[in-house]
């Protein structure tokens, strides 16, 4: 359970996160709203909560890492990076810029505290299962957690990556799927169904548990969770909402990939912020 | 030359053990081949990977575990690693510079029996697309175990061809020296400069000797590292040599040919080129000694091409 100001302190950071992948896409003129208000509050119950990790030390041996698989969700993982303390707020505003360290998808060459580059889709679970294996391998308790995406699970990468986890009873790690049942060219289910998830995943040995992917206690509870399974590794399916927080943007698949002009920025924060 | 035999891939299986021991972070990831490296995996079970029939998590895997401070080693057909892993290669690799050494084994002709599927004739180019990656294709055994130790000395990515089982003509000896981005000169001669790299070595070794046979005087550079080229070398000896015969088992688009091209176009544009490989077609199945002769890429093949090539501004007193 969640002590109440635990969970305002998540929920304000939550929405924090939301306004900054709102201007920061505004600014830029360009990126992916929809999916990154999807999977803020699974990134905002890890990186303020769950992970063991140091802004200062970005590349500490015992952190946890997180490789986000669906790239393109890359303005939320900047906005919880800066929040953090990775590297100043101000940074965000220089998204998508030429020589700015916040390329359009994760470059960890670029970003202090990106662990993983990604941005074509159905690598990150491969690189993920490489970390855990290394972890295994020297006896780290380390924990290694990624996020993909449901439209991302029609890569068959992502199969053989899973099929290599439970192999390897990666016990230590941990995928969470941002399932928002959209991706660009229509709903997942018309377009090339990934259904159904959960039993796609079991049937290739994993632990895998049901959530709503924003509710904190529901997020935490099924981390905390994983860890404790032993043998195997864990997959969260977090049923979420694309363009989560801004009604407009809520289901609509139209903003996966474009970014507010500044009014219709404007319209978001208002909401957002309540 | 010496009659011992020997193939690049059991070389490398005996370097491998011993960097094995040296470097106790060097980790193996196999794609249902891990009997490329030999007794590495009997000896260091707990360092060994195999993620089955699955090249792309290969390379995904190689990242995260260099990504937490090993260094691994994957291999797989060089096709299967060059072309079908690729862009795990760039993204997951090549970007960041991850210390992963790649091997592609059976190059060339070296199991052209296997059809077009596995006859790596575009590997090089594929991989030299993509910057920050070392490329290495020895000649023979003594220099791919030469090459396997000196990968690891070196930190980053490097791609290493390697051909099939068949034990191959030992051209090297004890003293023979590799050192990454050193082109060797094999054979001194001032009438045409031979560069080539892998299996083409020994081919372009023999065509050495039917020219000199003829009193041609070829000189022979065994260019082991397509990339860095030793772009040294090259100038040093086409300042005095006008004639540069490359000779390659690989496609000649983008491999060893297209690199002395880029350089001698930009550098030496008075020197006269011939690119000798495949001519931008595909392999067929067949023994590697019958595709050689397919694609006029055997020893005889070879000095006929360059007779033919010196010809009209051939001065030799011969003839």
């Amino acid at each position: 359970m969640l002590k109440k100001e635990e969970l305002v302190y998540l929920q304000e950071m939550a929405k924090k996160i939301r306004c900054h992948i709102i201007e920061m896409t505004a600014v830029a003129g360009s990126g992916h709203p929809g999916g990154s208000l999807s999977c803020t509050d699974i990134l905002v119950a890890l990186y303020f909560r769950e992970m063991r990790i140091d802004p200062h030390n970005p590349v500490w041996e015992d952190r946890d890492r997180f490789v986000l698989s669906k790239g393109h969700a890359a303005p939320a993982l900047y906005a919880v990076l800066a929040e953090k303390g990775y590297f100043p707020i101000e940074e965000l505003k220089t998204l998508r810029k030429t020589g700015s360290m916040l390329q359009g998808h994760p470059d960890m060459k670029k970003t202090p505290g990106v662990d993983m580059t990604t941005g074509s889709l159905g690598q990150g679970l491969s690189a993920a299962n490489g970390m855990a294996i290394a972890g295994k391998l020297d006896g780290k308790d380390y924990r290694v957690y990624v996020l993909l995406g449901d439209g991302e699970l029609e890569e068959g990468q992502v199969w053989e990556a899973a099929m290599a986890a439970a192999h390897y009873k990666l016990d230590n790690l941990t995928a969470f799927v941002d399932h928002n049942g959209l991706q660009i060219d229509g709903p997942i289910t018309d377009v090339m169904s990934p259904e159904i998830i959960e039993e796609k995943f079991k049937a290739f040995g994993w632990h895998v548990i049901d959530i709503n992917g924003h509710d904190f206690e529901e997020i935490i509870n099924a981390i905390e969770q994983a860890k404790k399974m032993k043998g195997k590794p864990t997959v969260i399916v977090a049923n979420t909402v694309k363009g989560k927080g801004v009604p407009y943007m809520e289901n609509e698949v139209d903003w996966h990939g474009k970014a507010p002009t500044q009014e219709q920025a404007q319209e978001a924060l208002k909401a957002l912020r309540g | 030359m010496s009659e011992i035999k020997k193939s690049t891939r059991t070389s490398f299986a005996e370097a491998i053990v011993e960097v094995g021991n040296e470097y106790k972070d060097v980790v193996t990831v196999a794609a249902d081949s891990a009997s490329r490296y030999g007794d590495f995996v009997k000896k260091f079970p707990e360092r060994c990977f195999n993620v089955g029939i699955a090249e792309q998590t290969m390379i995904g895997v190689a990242a995260g575990l260099a990504l937490c401070g090993k260094i691994p080693v994957v291999t797989s057909y060089a096709n299967f690693l060059a072309f079908r892993a690729i862009e795990q290669v760039r993204v997951d690799i090549a970007t960041a510079g991850l210390d992963v050494k790649m091997v592609g084994t059976d190059t060339g002709f070296s199991s052209a029996w296997l059809g077009f599927t596995h006859l790596a004739l575009e590997d090089v180019a594929a991989v030299r697309s993509i910057p920050n990656i070392v490329i290495i294709d020895p000649a023979d055994a003594t220099e791919a175990y030469l090459a396997t130790k000196a990968m690891f000395e070196y930190k980053g990515p490097v791609y290493m061809r390697l051909r099939g089982r068949k034990d191959e003509p030992v051209l090297f000896g004890k003293d023979y020296v590799f050192e990454i981005g050193k082109g060797n000169v094999l054979r001194e001669g001032k009438d045409v400069l031979i560069i080539s790299s892998g299996s083409a070595v020994y081919e372009s070794l023999i065509a050495w000797e039917i020219l000199r046979q003829k009193g041609i005087s070829a000189a022979v550079v065994n260019m082991a590292t397509i990339r860095p080229l030793d772009e040294a070398l090259l100038l040093e000896i086409t300042s005095s040599v006008q004639s540069v015969v490359t000779v390659e088992h690989h496609n000649v688009t983008g491999g060893l040919g297209s690199a002395v091209a880029e350089l001698l176009a930009e550098k030496r544009p008075d020197v006269k080129l011939l690119r000798m490989g495949v001519k931008d077609t595909f392999g067929t199945a067949g023994s590697e000694e019958m595709l050689k002769a397919y694609f006029g890429l055997d020893g005889n093949a070879i000095a006929e091409r360059i007779k033919s090539f010196l010809k009209n501004d051939y001065k030799s007193e011969v003839n």
